[in-house]
């Protein structure tokens, strides 16, 4: 799956990326870099993705996302960030969640998962679309709700 | 969640729940992050920095006492309801500059919980101009700071003008039980309108 930088993003991917990056700018132009936060903060998203955006809006912040064996096999040779997805993924995770635990900016997951996935190391549960307007989800889920005391 | 250490697993024997979600919005400061807190499972995860630094000049922490730092993404918990269905519960930025995560946040969710500080009604306007525009199902729920809510829950409907349909409720961001149930108020909402539109069971 390639990504490659469009020459018309998807409003939607751009506005993903961009206020991040601003608040990158920002951090390095006052020098108050020393408070900057997480450590992703210097790494600028589009180093770890080669200049692309996620444009696959598909991939939502809490598709579920796990390791194939291939990618279980494959995980050494693989480099960093993608490394750390592949190993963390081999239980089930949300995308939020790879960002969470990685200290990575979601678009920066949304991409590389979308490659790994591409590639067979992770498998991605797109959600359901419907579950939201699903009568039998929904009572599932106030059941749930209601046992928790 | 099932360990998958075993070398052995089949990714379908590991077949993820399906996630659902519900939005927590509201302005800064009226208890996101605390109510996602008082109900998850896991401790909230923030994908993020602080707002004390990336945040500076545009919130105002100077009016909320005690308030020293926000998330400036979003932060976020999950309870199980069963083996094959987990709840997502993301908190929002509240600010309008952050707006372009909210669309991607809405898509698909069950509904939102609109959470309002009674001492700063405007707050949560963007919040509740949002949901009404999308149309998704919302709750408006005053958080009752130090137990106190600052006016009557009619004025505060008249504040905000929301349609009467939308539940007005009060709820206690720290106590686990009066999230629990802004939370099935919200989903009390969601199946009203699942039922109305008549999705088939698929």
């Amino acid at each position: 799956m390639s990504h490659d930088l469009p020459e018309q993003p998807a409003p939607l991917s751009g506005a993903l990326i961009r206020p991040f990056l601003d608040t990158v700018a920002d951090h390095a132009g006052d020098g108050q870099g020393d408070q900057a936060g997480p450590a992703c903060g210097w790494l600028r998203p589009f180093l770890l993705t080669s200049g692309r955006v996620a444009r696959d809006g598909a991939i939502a912040i809490e598709t579920q996302v796990v390791t194939t064996e291939q990618g279980r096999a494959a995980g050494r040779e693989l480099s960093y960030e993608r490394r750390d997805i592949v190993t963390l993924c081999c239980d089930p995770q949300s995308v939020a969640e790879i960002a969470a635990q990685l200290q990575l900016h979601l678009g920066v997951v949304r991409v590389l998962v979308g490659d790994l996935s591409g590639e067979g190391h992770l498998a991605v549960y797109l959600p359901n679309a419907d579950a939201a307007e699903d009568v039998d989800t929904l009572l599932r889920v106030i059941r749930g709700l209601r046992a928790i005391g | 969640m099932v360990s998958a250490q075993s070398a052995e697993a089949q990714p379908a024997s590991r077949r993820p729940p399906l996630p659902v979600k519900i939005v927590i919005a509201g302005g800064f400061g009226v208890g996101k992050t605390t109510t996602v807190a008082s109900i998850s499972e896991i401790s909230p995860l923030t994908t993020e920095a602080d707002m004390t630094t990336a945040g500076l000049g545009v919130d105002d922490a100077s009016h909320v006492p005690g308030k020293q730092t926000t998330t400036v993404a979003l932060d976020f918990g999950c309870i199980t309801v069963d083996e094959s269905l987990k709840l997502y519960l993301f908190g929002t930025p509240g600010q309008d500059r952050f707006g372009f995560m909210w669309d991607d946040l809405a898509l698909g969710a069950l509904g939102a919980l609109v959470i309002v500080d009674s001492r700063r009604l405007d707050d949560c306007y963007p919040a509740v101009d949002y949901f009404e525009r999308l149309e998704l199902p919302f709750v408006v729920a005053v958080n009752r700071f130090d137990g106190a809510v600052a006016h009557d829950l009619p004025e505060i409907r008249w504040a905000l003008a929301v349609d009467d349909a939308v539940p007005l409720i009060t709820f206690d961001a720290r106590d686990k039980l009066s999230v629990r149930d802004a939370l099935l108020a919200v989903l009390d909402r969601a199946l009203e309108r699942a039922r109305r539109t008549g999705q088939p069971r698929t």
